[in-house]
């Protein structure tokens, strides 16, 4: 149906008013144009071995230097990371976790002593990692309620919260929703030859969050009340925008494993020092075999430890440099003069015919 | 051409009708439409009295052939638009994603959705509106309408049925008119109807006596008289109803109707009275729908769709499964517990493995490129519109012709183009004819040497010297040299008198009509066919000036007769014509000399004058004989001239027998057959002449061009073997290197078998013989084809043959040997033959084809292939109205093959290929999260990303790409045809070529996805902040668009300022976009300023699309140095080269004409040449182009011969060839 529509646009164009006038004089040579030539002026690159072997140098000369600056900046980060989850439940409950974790009247207090393998700078950075906690489910992301953080007009807008959203006849939860629920409970004090580490909670989330996400005029409210408690309770007389803890919780994370920033040392910590930590361990991931991990780390402009972009930098450039080798070599031994028609399809076969 | 074509091809509101029947008869005549049973009630029409015919509703005079009004543009717009399977998707995905199954808000296939619909409407909306202002302006055309006496200018849709009217010469008929009266004498005008049929002959229609009075308005306010007609239908050529007129009921034929869409000319005016109005006329009944034909790359396209849709169901059915094993209570966090809904239900992993399903489904239904097919068309369109109809190297100054393209549908498939089949005249040849040689009681004269001698002669290595004597004369139409004849030379020849018996004939048997001034120099012949214009021309040269012509004589002003340098003016009284048809293949006229003399002048085939030739004569028919041979190999078209004394009493027996078979009623025309073959015979041979038709410019070197890109070409001719022989040799197609198959009728079997005159036994030996022939020349062809520098095969075989081999037995022989011949000639072919062979290669070779023709024979073969082009700019239109491409000269093919058809397949192919890897890219990205969320079905990038990703960030470039992509130049494409392969074979359409772009999209998406992800697993920043979801996936969505336009740079092989703003643009617009839209977005907020402010961005930002574009940087540069294609070479060969550049200089110098080239571009005008005829007309209008058909030119049938031969369509349709 539509082609018919083409078609008769096509013929009809120019000839629309034609009855009324004579089409004979008129004269049809189309018009002069560049672009209805298809001469339109136009850079035609050719990639030959030359521009071939200058990009693979102008990348590998680019990226290792790169590559050895991010990586050295990744090794200089030190970091400590602890596996607590399974130390920290006693022997006879090895085999009940639940009961262990649910239980208000077990002592969850767990020591954990770190040796600091090198001066670390200040700040350190204390995070704690989760696995196998998928933050990313899509039941998961979208229990919240954006415009009920950010402001108090909000407070009733629940729908996507559910299970979590009211709280049979106080109203509505504040912050509703699964992901709050669940907020990471674990708590860390610090303390090097006894004597004790502030850790500092104070913009451990990025500003804009603080800023424009989470409202100042926002209080928890019937938070935790329900019948499960899922995770931490919140101190109803703090607006959420300074609730960094959790502000830092609902980002919520890509992949099933991710750290999340509990919060900064500000002491520079000396090799060898031993730190105790002292964890309370409240937060649930026995079920799921989830591991948690205390990790202490200092940061360079890179940020945290991680060589995965200096290797990867450096791979890359090695391997365009061995490719700009290889070519050369390949240009040298094998050469191939530009345009040389013997080349050409039906210059190789000379019978000239195809079936 | 106008704005009727427009009505004729849009739909209508009875274009439905057209439906009725479909069968795929090749017609003779144009075929509009079926014709329909009539109903069986019939109209009455009270001429010049509107409150009579008020009572009768008549449908008013107001036409529309808009397909949507104000109201139903947007339901049946989108009806329209849904019909399309991709759109259906679309939509079932958004209303899919509307519900709770979908993890993405509907917004996400919304607004790609109503996006590309809103273009699709918007185009539709575009072209109803012109098709609207079209309707309008025919609406308010004003016509004169008679009232009160008084001729008043009213609007077309105001005319009510039973207004006279009066039509003005060069005016348009308003509707369906009855004819009633005209300024000229006995009651006759004449009418173009090039908007009916394409015939620009003038067609004769002439009143009933008993209203020729009625021409001034208060004449014709009297007439009150009343019309019984049938009802409206759609059939052009018949019409019953009476006149009843002062109580006399007068009978009505097609010959006093005037249709709508016809014009008047060389009539002052005519008064009329409307009979059907609006879309009861027969012009718009027959409106009906082009069909459509759909490109091969695009059903390759549907298998493409099809896979994709598959991977998708894999993609799914992973993805659900691993739903199903992972959703458990375990995860509290995700409170899985009793009320939760059914998708995440553990207790019942069957619905949540369903429901995952069709979660995944709206996930990943970008999968499938929702642009694709927008984009696709629009880039077709501006390729027909743009390019192709603006082409200056396919515009043909001399008719003032461009190329036209029909249809954007099947750009591609010009560049994939592997058989050509091609009419021979008209096409190849110029169908200009010119008087070349004669042959007068068997002495021969004409010294000149045809084009194809001159090809004959350089392929046997002789050199031919044009001679030519100085005083030599040539006009248009005559290039004849020999002084033997010239300025009454001829009366020193041995046998004068049979020159003057050969002028006479062909100054008096002919039905050509002279034109303007009776001097020699200035007249102008209108005839049906150049060759009938070229005879009398000839006659003219010789002294036998053919200057008017009566309803009853003939006037011919002879010089040289008695005496030289007199000049008599003769006048011949025309007894009888009896007119050509193709049964018949001769003209006869009988003719009364002023001195009493009764002679029948006869001119036609050979084998038919031969037949009838008086006994005796035999050393006359064996010279003349031979001289016909000599002819026919030298490419010439023949013709027998005969004559014969009549006897007064002869003469009056036979005549009553005329008369009488004349005005029978039933079955007339056979009974004039029967009635002329006894007095055509016993005719006394005078001569034979001969007629060169040249080569069309450039065939030769195009048909070269052709076959070096590896096309094949076929002719299919309905001349004669010799002449198609020639005529290959002369257009390069056959030379002596090849191996020449020949398969003829002309066998000494066959004829023997025929001359015994059994049919049955006759079609047994055909047949027998043909799968002799055909398996010899196989096995012949075969062992030829394993050598491996074997000659090339041609194949000849004639229409007889053709008959015998293209039956189901043998059919898959003839396909084999003729699929290893490089050309293949079929002469003696009929339409349907030519249609027949086309199919046969489209359907049992799978090969793409293409036909080429200008006339209406050839209609049937072009749309029986996957191109049909016809050629313009010359007379008739049916083959230009049946095509899909016009183009004014066979040789612009090459331009529209190797240019525009190439590069628009490689555009499409490129931009189709393209289009899957961006989003097979884009969804895997998005799968490989889901292996990492839980199968849970969460969507990696946010709805307005994934919404916008296909028709904001990454549209446009590719868009441009297929606009202006270009490997090599137009004078490249053209001077290394070879480069053409390409297409035929494929080469950019293969799986393999799907698979590597797949196995691009693989390895990139694991790159953006793994490599964003690994490297944001730690603090990021020396802050030590961490990111979130929307972090990670915005970041690899920025990469994912930067690579896929870079991308996209690097498969391009010219690179103009478009690309530059089409590719920066859309990479701009996508840093816009997310700057602006993550200050608005809730869950996204100030998402890209705070990845901006990381080291992380940068860093990852250069390495991820560098790393993702190695691979095919990598794979590129090997490719090109060690398996380079074709065009890279020839780019190498001409790096240093500048740009094509015509400009519109060039090509004006091109076009400067020789002298040689302007006569014929005057000739060429010849044609075209509006009639100023105001003469005489014959009593029975109705002479089919004698010559034309005699030579194998099908002469399309005139409206007034179907009209009389309406009774009769029983007859067979085809045969006109001899």
């Amino acid at each position: 149906m539509a082609e018919r529509g083409e078609t008769s646009s096509a013929v009809g164009n120019d000839a629309a008013q034609v009855p009324f006038t004579s089409a004979q004089k008129i004269s049809k040579r189309p018009k002069y144009s560049r672009f209805t030539q298809q001469e339109l002026p136009a850079c035609k690159p050719i990639l030959t071995p030359g521009w071939v072997i200058t990009a693979f140098i102008l990348v590998g000369v680019v990226f290792i230097p790169i590559g050895l600056a991010s990586l050295l900046a990744s090794k200089r980060v030190v970091e400590i990371v602890d596996r607590y989850d399974e130390d920290c439940i006693p022997q006879s409950f090895k085999n009940k976790t639940l009961g262990y974790m649910q239980d208000d009247k077990t002592n969850k207090t767990c020591t954990r002593s770190l040796v600091v393998p090198k001066l670390m700078k200040s700040p350190i950075y204390v995070y704690y990692q989760l696995s196998n906690f998928y933050q990313n489910h899509r039941r998961y992301v979208k229990s919240r309620s954006d415009q009920q953080l950010r402001s108090k007009d909000g407070e009733w807008k629940t729908t996507n919260c559910e299970p979590e959203s009211l709280v049979g006849d106080k109203g509505p939860i504040v912050p509703c929703g699964l992901i709050a629920w669940s907020l990471f409970n674990d708590t860390y004090k610090f303390s090097v030859n006894d004597t004790r580490l502030d850790v500092n909670k104070n913009n451990i989330a990025w500003d804009s969050d603080r800023k424009h996400k989470f409202g100042s005029d926002v209080y928890p409210k019937n938070f935790q009340s329900g019948g499960l408690i899922g995770g931490a309770k919140l101190n109803s007389s703090i607006p959420l925008s300074e609730q960094e803890d959790l502000i830092v919780w609902m980002r919520t994370a890509a992949l099933p494993t991710f750290r999340k920033l509990y919060g900064k040392i500000e002491h520079d910590l000396e090799a060898n020092k031993t730190i105790t930590v002292t964890i309370q361990n409240n937060y649930n991931t026995y079920d799921f075999e989830g591991k948690k991990h205390l990790v202490l780390s200092t940061a360079s402009w890179i940020g945290g430890k991680n060589d995965f972009l200096g290797v990867a930098y450096l791979a890359v450039g090695g391997i365009c440099l061995f490719s700009a080798i290889a070519f050369i070599l390949v240009y040298v031994l094998v050469p191939r003069p530009l345009g040389d028609p013997s080349y050409l399809s039906w210059n190789r076969n000379p019978a000239g015919r195809w079936k | 051409m106008n704005g009727w074509e427009r009505v004729k091809s849009s739909k209508s509101r009875f274009g439905r009708h057209s439906h009725i029947s479909s069968d795929d008869r090749p017609s003779r005549t144009v075929r509009l439409g079926h014709v329909q049973p009539q109903a069986p009630t019939h109209r009455t029409i009270y001429c010049n009295d509107r409150d009579a015919n008020l009572t009768v509703k008549f449908k008013g005079n107001s036409i529309s052939t808009t397909k949507y009004n104000f109201f139903t543009f947007i339901p049946k717009g989108l009806f329209e638009q849904f019909r399309r399977v991709a759109n259906l998707y679309f939509l079932m995905i958004s209303i899919l994603s509307a519900t709770p199954f979908s993890p993405v808000s509907p917004v996400t296939n919304m607004v790609p959705l109503s996006l590309v619909l809103l273009v699709s409407l918007c185009k539709e909306a575009y072209e109803d509106w012109k098709r609207f202002q079209n309707d309008m302006a025919i609406n308010n055309t004003l016509v004169d309408v008679l009232q009160d006496q008084r001729w008043e200018p009213i609007p077309w849709k105001k005319l009510q049925v039973g207004d006279i009217v009066k039509v003005k010469q060069d005016g348009f008929f308003p509707a369906d008119l009855l004819f009633l009266a005209s300024t000229n004498a006995d009651g006759v005008c004449y009418t173009e109807t090039a908007n009916l049929d394409g015939e620009t002959n003038l067609k004769i229609r002439k009143a009933l006596e008993r209203t020729w009075d009625y021409v001034t308005p208060e004449k014709a306010w009297e007439f009150k008289g009343e019309v019984q007609c049938e009802q409206p239908n759609n059939s052009l050529y018949t019409f019953t109803g009476n006149l009843i007129h002062q109580k006399q009921t007068l009978p009505l034929t097609p010959n006093q109707i005037l249709l709508r869409g016809c014009s008047l000319r060389n009539t002052a005016y005519i008064v009329a009275a409307v009979i059907f109005t609006g879309h009861e006329t027969k012009v718009m009944m027959n409106a009906m729908n082009v069909p459509s034909k759909r490109s091969t790359l695009e059903r390759k396209l549907d298998k493409l769709i099809l896979t994709l849709l598959a991977t998708l169901f894999v993609m799914c059915f992973i993805g659900a499964i691993g739903s199903a094993t992972f959703i458990n209570r375990k995860y509290y966090y995700l409170s899985l517990g009793k009320g939760v809904e059914a998708q995440f239900n553990p207790d019942n992993r069957l619905v949540v493995f369903a429901a995952t399903m069709l979660t995944l489904v709206t996930l990943f239904s970008t999968i499938i490129p929702i642009s694709l097919y927008v984009s696709i068309e629009m880039i077709k369109i501006f390729q027909s519109t743009q390019y192709i109809n603006k082409d200056l190297h396919m515009y043909h100054a001399e008719t003032n012709t461009p190329a036209l393209a029909r249809t954007s549908n099947l750009n591609e498939e010009l560049g994939q183009v592997e058989y050509i089949f091609s009419d021979k005249t008209g096409t190849l040849t110029r169908n200009m004819m010119e008087f070349f040689k004669c042959s007068i009681g068997g002495e021969v004269y004409g010294t000149g040497i045809s084009e194809i001698e001159m090809g004959g002669a350089q392929r046997t290595g002789k050199r031919v010297e044009m001679y030519k004597s100085a005083n030599a004369v040539h006009e248009k139409g005559f290039n004849f040299d020999d002084a033997r004849l010239m300025r009454g030379a001829w009366r020193n020849e041995p046998n004068p008198d049979m020159c003057k018996e050969f002028f006479r004939c062909l100054a008096i048997c002919h039905t050509v009509l002279p034109e303007g001034d009776d001097s020699p120099e200035k007249i102008t012949y209108q005839a049906a066919s150049p060759d009938e214009a070229a005879l009398v021309i000839a006659a003219k040269n010789f002294g036998f000036f053919f200057y008017r012509r009566t309803p009853t004589m003939i006037y011919v002003r002879e010089s040289h007769v008695e005496k030289m340098g007199k000049i008599d003016d003769v006048a011949y009284e025309i007894l009888n014509v009896l007119e050509f048809n193709s049964t018949r293949k001769r003209q006869s006229v009988v003719c009364r000399y002023p001195n009493g003399r009764l002679v029948l002048y006869c001119k036609g085939a050979d084998s038919v004058i031969y037949e009838r030739l008086a006994p005796g004569q035999d050393d006359l028919k064996r010279i003349t004989r031979e001289n016909l041979e000599q002819y026919g190999s030298a490419g010439l078209r023949t013709l027998c001239l005969a004559y014969r004394d009549l006897s007064p009493e002869i003469y009056e027996g036979w005549n009553e027998k005329f008369i009488q078979a004349k005005s029978s009623l039933r079955d007339r025309e056979k009974k004039l057959d029967e009635v002329a073959e006894l007095i055509e015979k016993e005719l006394i041979l005078i001569g034979c002449t001969a007629i060169e038709d040249k080569l069309q410019e450039g065939v030769p070197d195009c048909i070269e061009t052709l076959s070096k890109a590896g096309i094949k070409i076929w002719v299919l001719t309905g001349d004669k073997m010799e002449t198609a022989i020639n005529i290959a040799y002369a257009c390069k197609l056959i030379h002596n290197d090849m191996k020449q198959f020949i398969i003829s009728s002309e066998t000494d079997v066959i004829r023997e078998v025929e001359e015994r005159g059994d049919p049955v036994e006759l079609a047994r030996v055909m047949k027998e013989e043909v799968r002799k022939e055909l398996s010899k020349s196989l096995e012949e062809a075969q062992s030829c084809f394993h050598t491996v520098s074997g000659p090339k095969l041609a194949l000849v075989i004639d229409g007889k043959c053709l008959m015998y081999a293209l039956d189901p037995n043998l059919r898959t022989m003839l396909l084999n040997l003729s699929l290893n011949c490089t050309s293949v000639v079929c002469c003696r072919v009929s339409p349907l033959q030519k249609a027949q062979v086309t199919s046969l290669v489209k359907k049992g070779a799978r090969k793409i084809t293409l036909s080429i023709g200008d006339g209406a024979n050839d209609v049937s073969m072009i749309q029986a292939a996957h191109v049909g082009v016809g050629i313009s700019g010359q007379e008739g239109m049916q083959a230009v109205m049946a095509s899909d491409f016009a183009i004014a000269q066979f040789r612009f093919l090459s331009d529209l093959l190797l240019v525009h058809g190439r590069w628009s397949y490689l555009r499409i192919c490129k931009v189709v290929t393209y289009f899957f890897y961006k989003n097979l890219t884009f969804t895997l990205t998005q799968f490989w999260f889901t292996f990492q969320a839980g199968f849970s079905g969460q969507r990696f990038y946010d709805d307005w990303f994934q919404s916008l990703y296909n028709v904001m960030f990454t549209s446009l470039p590719v868009i441009i790409f297929g606009l202006f992509e270009k490997d090599v130049s137009a004078s490249l494409s053209k001077k290394y045809p070879q480069l053409y392969k390409e297409g035929i074979r494929n080469s950019y359409f293969k799986w393999r070529v799907v698979a590597a772009w797949a196995f691009s999209a693989f390895y990139q998406s694991l790159i953006f996805y793994h490599f964003v992800t690994a490297s944001s697993s730690t603090g990021l920043n020396s802050s030590g902040k961490m990111f979130g979801l929307w972090d990670v996936s915005t970041m690899a969505f920025t990469c994912v668009v930067v690579t896929v336009n870079l991308r996209l740079l690097l498969m391009c092989n010219s690179i103009t300022r478009w690309h530059h703003i089409g590719i920066s643009g859309s990479i701009l617009a996508w840093f816009v976009f997310v700057c602006i839209y993550s200050l608005i977005r809730e869950n996204l907020s100030y998402v890209i300023y705070v990845i901006m402010s990381t080291v992380y961005f940068y860093l990852t930002f250069l390495l991820v699309p560098i790393v993702a574009l190695l691979g095919d940087f990598l794979w590129q540069g090997i490719q090109r140095w060690f398996f380079p294609y074709d065009y890279q070479i020839i780019q190498e060969i001409h790096r240093h080269e500048p740009d094509d550049y015509t400009g519109a200089m060039g090509l004006e110098i091109r076009n400067q004409l020789t002298t040689d080239q302007e006569r014929s571009f005057a000739i060429s005008l010849l044609p075209r040449e509006t009639s100023k005829y105001t003469g005489f007309a014959f009593d029975s209008p109705g002479y089919e182009s004698f010559f034309a058909s005699q030579h194998g030119v099908y002469a399309p049938q005139k409206a007034w011969d179907v009209i009389r031969r309406a009774s009769m369509r029983t007859k067979p349709k085809t045969s006109t060839k001899k």
